[in-house]
């Protein structure tokens, strides 16, 4: 079968202005022809379809036969508003005007989909009221989707005279045109190509000066639909300077409170928020750029807060990131920044009061600009960040941060300040370090060596110490500014800055560093320092963390030199920052020294709030930080003595319960170091003695002291589990792989069963108080089970009974829970497997708490 | 000391109450929080609440429509936060009552009571808006850490903000948690602030992505096992404002009306009396009006000076 060619010169529907292609027919397509009659489809033959444009400017569809090209199947005109239906790929279907229905089958869709063209064609430029429908079946082959291709497109009055009518009739026809993808856009069209809006704004001014409110609700409405369109072009023409106050004008009235209207003009007009521009732009469009971000932002967040829908939402947000990425773009160009870091560039002050209160004010308000960019770039994407902080930092942002710390006093102004830099430091820890060490590269070649010790006037100076100077300056902050939300942040920033994940994860910094310190290094040939992570280079002490290898063995085979870098990191860490840090946490014969090197700040007032913040550091620092480098200096400097003793009275409860926690979190790290020390040390009595006092009590105190004796006998059961197991294992099935020994398979004692037994033995007359608690029982047997001698352990526990009956309020529960107690522990070596399947023991619990509430009323 | 009078009134009013106030107001309220247990005692009569979400006014209309805080005790099952825009004050105005009749509120932590969520769902927007810096919005997450899990009515009556726990099914066990922590991703606290009732047969997967559904089965073992007959919960917008499951053992208590400004439901609330009845109250949203009479639209408030 001859198939015929693709048309090489179809019209297009775009070419509405090229009068030349109108008369243009186009190429012949094979198609069969059906007239419908009495109901059915009637083939009237084969033949080749062409759309046709005649002198006259009619437009026709004409088939010519196959077999006798000169008989002609089908001249039908295009004309009045006749719908064509485009049914599925190779079908149109249509009645004419004389009530004759005809369908045209093409052998193949791009014959069909030409002249479907020919009838865009002709719509746009000849018969307007004729339309195009495609008709498909729906992807559930239930029902039939259809859309409009092209037709006739109602849009509302243009009319500079508007009243009720014209304007629900408007809106009537803007949600209508919502329904179908080519009447939406015709309609954007429209409202883009035309003064519509401005035409709705010029009438809202006459019907709110002639109090018609009828018109001022329907033209909420409209703006609304508007808005509904999800336009980007339109959204934007919006908030243009000449139409922002109409807008948000119209928008004030809302058929949802329709006795109330919103006062945003005021609110953008005099009093509202001001454009303040602490250095001058000097690019116009740019300043066009961030008037309409933030419009765009007011309108998203307070005129339309309750009516935007998830896609609006969507909408709004990227065009305002979009413009927030080109004023972030901008700010790097030209020179701003270094007009704005100029600011902080000297000491001196003007010298009449008035100049000087404005030079402080605008340096405050240079603070808050930074902060605004720093935030405005946490919606950019990674390298556009990056690039900016590198940027800002390259131009002197230390420069401000210095001054925000050393000079500034404003607890407001050091929390943007705060704020900033853990923006940068969260989203690349070593970034700082990078660009900063560039520069002392830089410096290192082009200036004298002696320019080495920076001080804080020298402009050139933050380079090869950031780090620890950073790690310095927050440190003071913490320990010397009384504003909790400012330590709060300062909390967040060391704890980021002190994450070694932090330093390692980021692979984008850390390569960079590597390969720059390669290539410099041949130069230089002084490796170490030029990394710069020392307050002073020669300090530091490769010892400290070499002193134990057992624990390292692995470490000294992976160790690459970036890891190198930042265990040197951590252990200046260690030797410079934390002594001051953690100052009022080592005990008192080992700070002697350190209150001499810390003697800026104010010594140990009490200061519950900031204790809390300190223990929870130490607990961050134990878990996270290398154990070896962080167990030294904890147990060096007696820090777990002091957080333990925090927990005794006379400090707040939070605090108490935080130290609680501290100890909880280091006992969960199953260190045998710790575990021993802490045991031998007598940590836990405060704890005991804390729980003594809220025993009776459902409060917070007693549910985290509840929780510190789950941990505990959680890990027992794991043992104990894992210990069963191995015995099932060893005495039957033997072929199970490659006889797996667990390193302390003979050994049944593991740091938590060691220390639930020491715990049992020591505080076990409070424990066996606390009846209502699911898991003490067991507890109690775990700390007898270990002893391996049965009548010793009675005695233990008969001696310990005297102790509970002598405290107990009640003697004749605690005697009755020591036989019941006893039995249990009895029954605990035949009975074994019956604990294993119920973890829990809750059958047991219940009736044995129901036992003791039976006494406890018959008393 | 504070005068909670006056910033009580102030809060009424949606007036902006000085950081250093909130943040003893915070202080105070978690040495007073500390003292309660992670599922806290209650007694009858009391009126449970619901989802309030920074609904200020409608939280007065409740207060108004049950009874008012000084002849009433309330039991507010957490989301205080977010969706709205009177997050800070609708939180605080609970805290402040918390403060002045502390035997006649208890409130119970809900899913938005944390710091990962109010940085997404409008909190911490909120505060920065209203403050220029997040001080204030970290002063309430670490009060959001000191509030109960749970309340249990003259030992019959179980509340909860979200649903049951299959790791912890007795309410002694959920008094062995260490509640003071941000709400963590999986486990017991996880699951008692996001799980859903649902027609499942047994522990099922929560669409939420935290927490689990939980069928008639597990709501009748929890009631036999811990002897009680109800479990009044919230977290599921409910448009009639309650609605009760499983015979009656479980309910749904939603008390944010026309929630978002938008949703168009009512709100409700249950009030238990001393033989255990249940009163429901249904109230709708009005409009809210200033202290001159003039009607208030809820909105945001925008930022201020801005440089860039």
């Amino acid at each position: 079968m001859s198939l015929p060619g693709t048309p090489t010169t179809s019209p297009t529907p775009m070419d509405e202005d090229n009068e030349q292609t109108v008369s243009v027919n186009t190429e012949p397509k094979r198609v069969k022809v059906y007239i419908l009659e009495n109901n059915e489809w009637k083939d009237t033959g084969t033949g080749f379809c062409i759309g046709e444009v005649d002198e006259s400017k009619l437009a026709y569809l004409v088939v010519s036969d196959e077999d006798s090209p000169t008989e002609t199947l089908l001249k039908s005109k295009l004309e009045g508003n006749i719908e064509y239906q485009r049914q599925e790929e190779t079908l149109i279907v249509w009645k004419d005007l004389g009530g004759k229905d005809i369908a045209l089958s093409f052998e193949e869709s791009m014959g069909c989909d030409a002249l479907c063209e020919f009838i865009v064609h002709v719509q746009r430029n000849i018969e307007s009221n004729i339309s195009l429908v495609t008709v498909k079946s729906s992807d559930n082959g239930l029902g039939s989707v259809h859309d409009i291709i092209t037709g006739p497109v109602t849009l509302p009055s243009n009319c500079s005279e508007q009243n009720g009518r014209t304007l629900l009739e408007a809106l009537r026809i803007l949600n209508e045109n919502t329904s179908f993808d080519f009447l939406k856009n015709e309609t954007i069209e429209f409202i883009l190509q035309s003064n519509y809006v401005d035409m709705l704004i010029s009438h809202f001014h006459k019907a709110e000066e002639e109090k018609i409110p009828k018109d001022l609700f329907l033209l909420s409405n409209i703006i609304k639909t508007l808005i509904l369109y999800n336009q980007r072009d339109i959204l934007e023409s919006m908030v243009e300077d000449d139409r922002i106050m109409g807008i948000v004008g119209i928008l004030e009235y809302d058929t949802e409170y329709p006795t109330s209207k919103a006062n945003h003009r005021k609110y953008l007009g005099s009093k509202g928020p001001n454009f303040k521009e602490v250095i001058p732009l000097e690019n116009e469009d740019l300043k066009i750029i961030m008037k309409k971000c933030f419009r765009l932002q007011f309108l998203k967040d307070v005129v339309l807060v309750r009516f935007l829908d998830d896609h609006n939402f969507n909408l709004i947000s990227e065009i305002v990131m979009d413009l927030e990425t080109c004023i972030i773009d901008f700010l790097q160009v030209g020179t701003f920044l270094d007009r704005l870091i100029e600011l902080y560039d000297t000491d001196t002050l003007p010298d009449s009061p008035v100049e000087k209160e404005k030079f402080v004010q605008k340096r405050k308000d240079g603070i808050r600009l930074l902060q605004q960019c720093v935030q405005m770039s946490i919606n950019l994407d990674a390298l556009d960040r990056s690039k900016f902080y590198k940027t800002l930092v390259r131009k002197g942002l230390f420069k401000v941060l210095d001054y925000a710390f050393h000079l500034e006093t404003d607890s407001n102004v050091r929390i943007l300040a705060t704020d900033t830099i853990i923006t940068i430091i969260e989203h690349d820890i070593l970034l700082i370090h990078n660009v900063q060490n560039e520069n002392s590269f830089k410096q290192q070649h082009k200036v004298a060596p002696d320019d080495k010790c920076p001080t804080r006037n020298n402009s050139q100076g933050y380079n090869s110490n950031t780090d620890s100077k950073l790690l310095l300056i927050l440190s003071t902050i913490l320990l010397s500014d009384k504003s909790p939300g400012l330590r709060e942040q300062v909390v967040q920033a060391l704890n980021t800055l002190l994450h070694p994940e932090g330093c390692l994860s980021n692979g984008e910094g850390s390569y960079d560093l590597m390969s720059r310190s390669n290539n410099e290094s041949k130069n230089t040939s002084e490796d170490f320092p030029s990394f710069g992570y020392g307050l002073n280079s020669d300090s530091i002490n490769l010892d400290s963390y070499n002193y134990n290898n057992d624990d390292m063995n692995n470490l000294e085979a992976t160790e690459s030199e970036s890891e190198f870098q930042i265990m040197e990191y951590f252990t200046n860490f260690y030797n410079k920052i934390a002594p001051i840090l953690f100052g009022r946490l080592i005990k008192k014969d080992a700070t002697t020294e350190m209150t001499e090197m810390n003697g800026k700040i104010k010594k140990a007032q009490k200061d519950d709030l900031l204790l809390i913040h300190l223990v929870k550091l130490v607990s961050f620092v134990c878990t996270e930080h290398d154990r070896v480098l962080s167990r030294r200096f904890i147990l060096e400097n007696g820090i777990l003595d002091s957080v333990s003793n925090l927990i005794k009275g006379n400090h707040i409860l939070q605090l108490r319960l935080t130290a609680v926690r501290c100890i909880k979190n280091i006992l969960c790290l199953d260190d045998k170091y710790y575990h021993r020390y802490m045991i031998s040390k007598n940590l836990y009595a405060p704890i005991f003695k804390l729980f003594q006092e809220n025993i009776d009590k459902n409060n917070l105190a007693n549910s985290c002291i509840q929780d510190f004796c789950r941990i505990i006998i959680m890990e027992c059961r794991m043992h104990r589990d894992d210990d069963h197991n191995r015995r099932e294992d060893s005495n039957g099935t033997r072929n199970r792989s490659n006889n797996i020994i667990k390193p302390n398979a003979n050994n049944s004692r593991t740091n938590f069963t060691i220390l639930n037994k020491y715990l049992v033995q020591t505080y076990g007359s409070i424990l066996r108080k606390a009846t209502y608690i699911p898991f003490i029982q067991d507890m109690l047997k775990f700390g007898g089970e270990s002893k391996p001698d049965h009548s010793s352990l009675e005695n233990s526990l008969e001696s310990e009974n005297n102790v509970s009956v002598n405290i107990s309020t009640d003697g004749l529960a605690s005697n009755h829970l020591e036989d019941i107690d006893m039995k249990n522990v009895k029954r605990l070596h035949s009975e074994i497997e019956h604990f294993d399947n119920d973890p829990h023991y809750s059958g047991d619990q219940l009736a044995f708490k129901k036992s003791v509430d039976q006494m406890n009323a018959s008393t | 000391m504070m005068d909670l009078d006056k910033i009580i009134a102030s809060l009424r009013e949606g007036k902006h109450i000085p950081e250093e106030a909130v943040f003893r107001l915070c202080l105070n309220s978690q040495e007073l929080l500390m003292n309660e247990g992670n599922v806290a005692q209650v007694d009858t009569p009391v009126t449970i609440c619901g989802d309030i979400h920074g609904q200020l006014h409608d939280l007065l209309t409740l207060f108004e429509k049950s009874g008012g805080v000084e002849k009433t005790r309330y039991i507010f099952l957490g989301d205080f936060v977010d969706r709205g825009f009177y997050s800070l004050e609708s939180f605080l105005l609970l805290l402040c009552y918390k403060l002045r009749y502390p035997d006649r509120v208890t409130l119970i932590r809900g899913n938005h009571e944390t710091r990962q969520i109010t940085k997404v769902y409008g909190f911490y927007d909120e505060v920065v808006r209203k403050y220029g810096n997040s001080n204030v919005w970290r002063y309430c997450c670490e009060v959001f850490d000191y509030l109960s899990l749970g309340a249990i009515i003259n030992n019959s009556i179980f509340c909860v903000h979200g649903g049951l726990s299959p790791d912890m099914t007795t309410v002694d066990e959920i008094r062995t948690i260490d509640r003071k922590q941000e709400v963590p991703h999986e486990g017991a606290m996880c699951d008692l602030l996001w799980s859903d009732p649902e027609d499942v047969d047994t522990w099922s997967l929560s669409p939420r992505g935290a927490g689990f559904l939980f069928g008639k089965r597990e709501v009748d073992q929890f009631l036999e096992k811990n002897n009680v007959e109800l479990i009044a919960r919230a977290h599921q917008l409910v448009m009639e404002g309650y609605k009760e499951m499983f015979d009656g053992g479980l309910v749904t208590v939603w008390s944010a009306p026309n929630y978002c400004y938008r949703c168009g439901n009512v709100a409700a609330v249950l009030k238990i009396d001393d033989d255990l009845n249940r009163e429901y109250t249904i109230f709708e949203a009005v409009q809210a009006q200033n202290e001159v009479g003039n009607a208030i639209i809820p909105t945001k408030k925008s930022q201020m000076d801005y440089f860039l």
